[in-house]
């Protein structure tokens, strides 16, 4: 019994050995198909899983058929679109409607990590998450979407973000935003501090105003909206207008650059705006400072200022031939910083980056993008074009735009296509 | 010639001229299939693969001559969407039949 009892952990002890020099020998038994399987196949990493990162990954992975090992590094689990983000604003949507997750990018073949990218060696071509793992790349894709540029609108910065919600990245500032806006005192003042050019959209600044005074005239009649702008006029601007003074009569109060729209200073803690000297006492306050290409893009050295300049033909950018930048961190010429946009340049970037790494067909570079808003129930507007790649930039070919005084039932299409639209781009995106 | 009767269940083209036809030799034309699918990215943003026909109708497995006639009579302004006029607008014969082809294989 004693040798036994001696025996048991001494066994114990040998198995675990074994298992672990089991696994040592398979490791370097399987050495060589491990290179072959992994370090043989080009690797693409890719950060940032929205318009951009999500359809490039999942369009490289899908197309090369295992040929390239795809690596998506994406910080959240459940991804919020802004594109519909302002519908959940104005009770069009539930919040529910616009998150998504990764598990069809999985199932597709691409390596999804969630950790945020941190770093990027562009000698050693690699990415460091803040986990600590570190990636190797032959190609990488950034899309990081957008940060904003500090100290834009004084009085505001990150640390404000609950008291002053910009809900311009979607998800939980988008609810912020909505539990606000329904908290409003009868009467009260909704106030906006829009974003100089060039600014992400969708969320689009004037459909989050359309959808705000959807909302109010339903449940907050008396209530004002006062929407602070630096710029003289902006996208879609004769539709917005005749919409507001359509549903909204009264309602809404848009002070351009010419009234001093652009001379704004806020005061989260006391909850005031003051526009061109005069201060104002605000019940919620949407502040949209500037923006700037998400930082990783700088970590990596392909900005210059705020955002990254690219290729047209490959996205590929000016500073690092094998860092393409997607989305609206690109500098790329004529296309809005919109998800439709990042999701067209995705598929021209990797229909390159597969035909770089595996020798399949490279075609001609084609973009497009359509931005559809709605202004009240029913009443949808769309602006698109179509643009191609010059040496220079994106450079756009032709479009169109709705009109105003459009019948009721070209707005209801408009509106409808939209849905199809939103139900067939997060299919495209996610799987 | 090719008409657009094969396609009348769909409430979208039955706002169309029905007289609208495309020439024999064009209808011809042998789509390249991987390029097709390369150009059907573009579509697939916003046509959904399967289901719903309400707002933007699903084109995955439609028939190549009927595809191919479509998109030429948006591309002639014989279909008023400005969306597809516009995308129609820029894309050559060749480039119509690499996306009927691609479209076409969707279906079998």
């Amino acid at each position: 019994m004693k040798h036994m009892q001696g025996a048991r952990p001494e066994m114990k002890l040998d198995r675990r050995l074994f298992l672990g020099a089991s696994a040592a020998a398979s490791a370097v038994l399987c050495a060589p198909c491990v290179l072959a399987d992994g370090h043989g196949r080009p690797r693409v990493v890719v950060v940032g899983g929205g318009a951009g990162g999500a359809t490039a990954a999942r369009y490289i992975a899908r197309d090369s058929r295992g040929a390239v090992d795809v690596t998506l590094v994406e910080p959240t689990r459940s991804y919020y679109t802004c594109f519909f983000s302002n519908l959940y604003l104005g009770g069009f949507k539930e919040i529910g409607d616009i998150g998504h997750t990764y598990g069809g990018l999985t199932a597709g073949g691409v390596n999804v990590v969630h950790d945020h990218a941190i770093g990027v060696d562009r000698t050693a071509r690699t990415v460091t998450l803040a986990g600590g793992s570190v990636l190797k790349y032959d190609r990488l894709i950034l899309a990081p979407g957008i940060d904003f540029v500090e100290m834009s609108v004084p009085g505001w910065d990150i640390s404000s973000q609950n008291l002053m919600p910009h809900a311009y990245k979607a998800g939980s500032q988008t609810e912020l935003l909505k539990a606000r806006l329904m908290a409003m005192p009868d009467g009260g003042v909704f106030a906006m501090v829009a974003p100089p050019n060039p600014y992400r959209c969708p969320p689009g600044p004037y459909e989050r105003v359309s959808m705000v005074a959807h909302y109010l005239k339903a449940n907050n009649p008396t209530a004002k909206i006062i929407v602070a702008d630096p710029k003289p006029k902006f996208s879609k601007m004769a539709l917005f207008q005749e919409g507001w003074a359509n549903h909204y009569a009264g309602m809404i109060d848009w002070i351009g650059e010419e009234f001093g729209g652009g001379n704004v200073g806020v005061d989260p803690a006391a909850g005031t705006l003051t526009i061109d000297g005069e201060k104002t006492r605000v019940d919620v306050c949407n502040v949209i400072p500037a923006m700037k290409a998400g930082r990783i893009a700088d970590i990596a050295g392909v900005t210059d200022g705020n955002w990254a300049p690219v290729n047209a033909a490959d996205m590929s950018t000016r500073a690092d031939p094998d860092i393409h930048v997607l989305g609206d961190a690109s500098q790329q010429g004529d296309m809005p910083k919109s998800g439709f946009s990042a999701n067209s340049q995705a598929k021209v970037c990797a229909n390159a980056v597969r035909g770089a790494l595996t020798g399949s067909r490279v075609f001609p570079a084609k973009f497009s993008n359509t931005c559809w808003s709605l202004i009240d129930t029913n009443d949808g507007v769309k602006v698109g074009a179509t643009y191609e790649a010059t040496e220079e930039k994106i450079a756009r070919v032709d479009g169109f735009i709705s009109q105003t005084g459009e019948s009721a039932e070209v707005r209801r299409v408009t509106y409808e296509e939209s849905e199809s639209w939103y139900a067939a781009i997060t299919a495209d995106m996610f799987g | 010639m090719r008409t657009w009767a094969g396609f009348a269940k769909n409430e979208e083209v039955a706002k169309t001229a029905p007289a609208f036809t495309v020439a024999p030799q064009v209808l011809a034309i042998r789509g390249d299939i991987e390029y097709g699918a390369y150009l059907a990215s573009g579509c697939i943003t916003c046509h959904q693969p399967g289901g719903n026909t309400d707002g933007i109708p699903p084109i995955a497995g439609l028939e190549a001559g009927i595809f191919v006639t479509a998109l030429h009579a948006y591309r002639q302004k014989h279909r008023d969407n400005p969306v597809m006029q516009l995308v129609a607008g820029r894309l050559t014969d060749d480039e119509i039949a690499a996306l009927a082809a691609y479209f076409e294989t969707l279906g079998k």
